[in-house]
């Protein structure tokens, strides 16, 4: 794997998740989700919990893959996965808290 | 055979390239000017393809557009400047906002900081040229025309008036009748198109042109910064071009895509347009950052503090920025939760942008500060851009931009960011940089003072400007004769906006002044440590007698790295051979890979773009059946282009770069840079195709008056013509790769060839077929036309990659193919016209199923 893809990993998996997760929530409302119970929670919350924690593995799993050091060869590619970990916590952390539709 | 040998040795080993014997200077200056020079006198300014000639151009153009929209914005201040303004009507007071919005945005920003780019980029990375000259200059010519058109229009009194995001219904045929609107929709986008020429030619000149050794993360900020902005320009402007194609053809043949009645929705607009609108902001923001991170620690006499940080801030920008569109929307009725995504991203983006304001200011912090004229224009943005960006993370914040929304308040904040963060910026690019352009030293005096007038005239105008809005006065009025409130805080706008004009009139001829009077410059006036300042001034066409090797580019030290480089001590020097040649080199790790023959001077750009620009012209006459006319011309001539590159690449000698190393002229499979040009247009491409099948998704989901009635495409007939579409491109992308494959064997390919025509030809028949037998009329529902978008989009790939085989068996027939890139390049776009075309019918099938 080239390192130009390496260092473009991490973000490029926020926007991915944060895509996805959009995408969710403008289905589910269509699709009236948002009335289903599941669990515990509206099945489009459960759908979009889901996509936001698999995003957040995923970045979790970069993070630990990629190497780190003091080179910066290969420490970009690591901090490119810290920002793309970051940026899918904050991002997508309303999914605690606000109405869904 | 040695000579391979040597050249395959190079990817193996350290890069230790030994320095080529010394010449006589002025020999090998003449033998390179003989090759690289423009043509002499009128022809000259056609024919001319050279990156200095072209990006002064881009800039200088850019300029007079600059001029003309500060024109515009005065008139909008003197009308503004009392409650009941006769200055203006409000025909022409729309026309002029509108104008003056479009014509900074497109016409100014973009275009200067794509001159900027390529003027520059060759230079700083050790190079002769961009990596497609002859693109540089369609893009060049596609930006003139396509700007002059908007001007015309507005000299004849139909520019666009419908706001510079050209919002829908407003900007659709009922409410915006006659040719205002196509103007601005067939005008931007041809405009557009020198943006993705240039986006292209910038991502591949950085990855694959730089000297070598100057691994990526070794390579100056301004490359990364301009490697962030050209892959925000592919990603980011396909939708705004969707857009505008989409709602052209509805405003041309009524295909109902905004339309609520029949299916369609405004708001998809506001998503497309805004998918590229925010991002905009970082598109013109990051080359001005770039410039900054050159200029600063050179006027402080250090190194810039956190190199590593700032990548990162411009890895983490480029991505974050695509996740902000909505919050231009906040208004129109989203639910809650998608709001608050879009609320913590644009908060969330302030933290790169605030990386990159602390490490400039950690380097000045670290470094001897000299107050030159950069460095007042840099202080001026740090004061004007962080408070843009603050007022910004206020408007991120849902409840204040409720109560901002569209009022004065908004249109401060963007000045704030667009003049602190890109004027300001380039006011000391050009400080910094004329020197090295005109080979002139500055006047003192005028320039200072034209930077304390445009700094007050800019605080005075637009500060109180937040007050007005904050007062409740909304955007784009022309009149508020009840609101003497206003009054006051307007007519205070408006003074100090002609002083600032004052202030910019009086830089403007400050560097009149310095290209015409100002004593000679010496080589590298600012003592400053790119390879920008490493050659004679002003810079020859070829920037490097020879190119700078590892350890030029380890040494940091222009002034001795020019005088080496002027005697043809470093790689390739001189043009022995009479052609344009340079360096390619590895993406990640700059190691040679092979020697490039560029094209020279020529006016096919001129004739290519001046085709376009007819089809864009008949288009707004609506005479759209000879339009098509224009696109055989096109077409004609993009042939004509591609035989010229072949003919380039005709030959596959070895040549020597430095003593024991020897490059081929002809690269391996994938490895040339139209290959690599080619991967970077099929992003954009697939961004394109991206946000129509997000079009498609969003009218199916949210739009009202859906399900549409049920359509005849989903009958028998359509089913199979929909698997011989498939079929037909599938048995093209077997032709193309097995052509690939097999592109040593010359000849024998034709059977191939040949195949893979067939294939794009019955998938082009199948698609006429589906159009006339079976799909419904495009202008009863939305559905039926993005169905008929969707072939459009499939048919063109299907022509372009049949144009693109019979081009092959042309070359077969040549006896050119063994050396050609050509079979690369079809089975490249076969691959992705294949793909495309399957999720077309996947889409197609999928969404028949669901209703």
């Amino acid at each position: 794997m080239t390192w130009l893809p390496r260092a473009l990993i991490g973000p490029g998996l926020w926007a991915v998740g944060f895509a996805l997760v959009y995408g969710l929530h403008g289905l589910g409302c269509a699709l009236g989700w948002s009335t289903q119970e599941v669990a515990g929670m509206t099945l489009h919350r459960l759908a979009m919990v889901a996509a936001w924690v698999g995003t957040l593995l995923a970045c979790v799993v970069v993070v630990m893959w990629l190497p780190g050091g003091p080179d910066p060869t290969r420490r970009l590619p690591r901090i490119g996965a810290w920002i793309g970990l970051g940026a899918t916590i904050f991002t997508l952390l309303p999914l605690l808290v606000a109405t869904s539709c | 055979m040695t000579d391979t040998v040597a050249a395959e040795g190079v990817g193996d080993a350290t890069l230790d390239i030994p320095a080529n014997p010394p010449r006589r200077a002025l020999g090998l200056h003449r033998e390179l000017s003989r090759v690289w020079s423009n043509d002499r006198g009128w022809r000259g300014q056609v024919t001319a393809v050279n990156h200095t000639t072209l990006g002064l151009r881009f800039m200088a153009t850019a300029l007079v557009f600059f001029a003309i929209g500060g024109v515009l914005a005065m008139l909008i201040r003197a009308q503004l400047a009392t409650r009941q303004g006769a200055f203006l009507d409000t025909e022409l007071y729309n026309q002029i906002f509108t104008m003056h919005g479009s014509i900074m945005m497109f016409l100014f920003a973009i275009p200067m900081l794509e001159g900027l780019g390529i003027y520059l980029l060759p230079k700083l990375l050790g190079t002769r040229d961009m990596a497609f000259p002859r693109l540089t200059a369609l893009g060049y010519w596609c930006y003139l025309f396509g700007g002059l058109i908007l001007l015309a229009a507005l000299a004849a009194g139909v520019a666009p008036r419908d706001g510079w995001f050209m919002y829908t219904p407003l900007s659709s045929a009922e409410f915006s009748p006659g040719i205002n609107a196509d103007v601005w929709l067939l005008g931007v986008t041809f405009v557009e198109i020198s943006a993705l020429a240039a986006a292209v030619e910038i991502t591949v000149t950085i990855l694959r042109q730089r000297a070598p050794g100057m691994r990526l993360t070794q390579m100056p900020l301004f490359a990364w910064y301009m490697l962030g902005t050209a892959a925000m320009m592919l990603v980011g402007f396909p939708p705004l071009i969707l857009a505008s194609v989409l709602l052209e053809v509805e405003r041309a043949f009524d295909w109902p895509f905004f339309d609520v009645a029949r299916g369609g929705d405004p708001l998809l607009w506001q998503h497309l347009f805004w998918m590229f609108g925010h991002p905009e902001v970082y598109i013109i923001f990051l080359p001005a950052a770039g410039a900054i991170s050159t200029i600063l620690p050179a006027l402080c006499r250090t190194s810039i503090l956190g190199y590593g940080g700032i990548v990162a801030a411009i890895l983490a920008l480029v991505f974050l920025s695509f996740g902000l569109w909505v919050h231009h929307m906040f208004a129109i009725g989203i639910p809650h939760l998608a709001l608050t995504f879009f609320s913590a991203a644009s908060l969330a983006v302030a933290v790169p942008t605030a990386v990159q304001v602390f490490a400039w200011i950690g380097t000045m912090w670290k470094g001897r500060p000299e107050l030159a004229l950069p460095m007042l224009y840099i202080l001026g943005f740090f004061l004007t851009f962080v408070m843009g960006g603050l007022t910004g993370v206020m408007l991120a914040v849902i409840p204040f931009n409720w109560q901002a929304h569209d009022t004065a308040f908004v249109t401060a904040h963007l000045h704030y960011v667009l003049i602190g963060g890109f004027v300001f910026p380039m006011l000391a690019a050009a400080a910094w940089w004329m020197p090295q352009i005109t080979g002139r030293a500055r006047i003192r005096g005028l320039g200072e003072v034209a930077f304390w007038v445009i700094l007050i005239g800019f605080h005075g105008t637009f500060f109180v400007m937040h007050l007005t809005g904050l007062l409740g006065m909304p955007r784009r009025i022309d009149v508020y004769p009840d609101n003497p409130e206003w009054e006051v805080l307007n007519l205070t706008s408006s003074v100090f906006g002609f002083v600032m004009a004052i202030g910019l009139a009086l830089f403007a001829l400050d560097l009149v002044l310095q290209a015409t009077m100002g004593q000679r410059a010496g080589r590298n006036p600012w003592r400053a440590p790119t390879l920008d300042w490493a050659m004679s001034l002003p810079a020859p066409t070829f920037n490097f007698a020879s190119l700078p090797g590892p350890r030029q580019v380890a040494e940091a030290a222009p002034d001795r790295t020019a005088l080496a480089l002027a005697r043809g001590e470093g790689l390739l020097p001189g043009a022995p051979r009479g052609q344009r040649e340079l360096l390619v080199t590895t993406a990640a790790d700059a190691r040679p890979d092979h020697v490039a023959v560029l094209p020279g001077n020529t006016a096919l750009p001129l004739v290519l773009s001046a085709s376009i620009g007819a089809f864009v012209l008949l288009m707004l006459a609506g005479l759209y059946a000879l339009a098509p006319v224009a696109l055989v011309a096109v077409a004609a001539l993009a042939w004509r282009w591609h035989r010229g590159l072949a003919t380039l690449a005709a030959g596959g000698a070895m040549v020597a770069v430095a003593p024991r190393l020897a490059l081929p002229v002809q690269p391996g499979r994938g490895r040339s840079l139209t290959h690599s040009g080619g991967v970077a247009l099929l992003v954009a491409d697939g961004t394109l195709f991206a946000a129509l099948i997000f079009g498609v998704a969003f009218l199916h989901v949210v739009a009202p008056g859906w399900p549409p009635p049920p359509a005849a495409a989903e009958t028998a007939t359509g089913a199979v013509l929909l698997v011989a579409l498939a079929v037909g491109l599938g048995v093209a992308a077997l032709a193309a790769h097995v052509t690939e494959a097999r592109q040593p064997a010359g000849r024998s390919l034709a059977g191939w060839a040949v195949l893979g025509l067939a294939g794009n030809g019955a998938a082009l028949l199948a698609l006429a077929l589906l159009a006339g037998w079976v799909m419904d009329d495009p202008t009863a529902h939305a559905r039926d036309a993005l169905r008929g978008v969707l072939a459009g989009y499939v048919g063109l790939h299907a022509l372009i990659c049949a144009l693109m085989a019979a081009f092959v068996l042309d070359q077969i027939r040549r006896g050119e193919v063994p050396t050609s890139g050509a079979p690369s390049g079809w089975r490249l776009w076969q691959d992705f016209a294949t793909a495309t075309g399957l999720v077309a019918v996947a889409v197609v099938l999928g969404t028949a199923a669901v209703a």
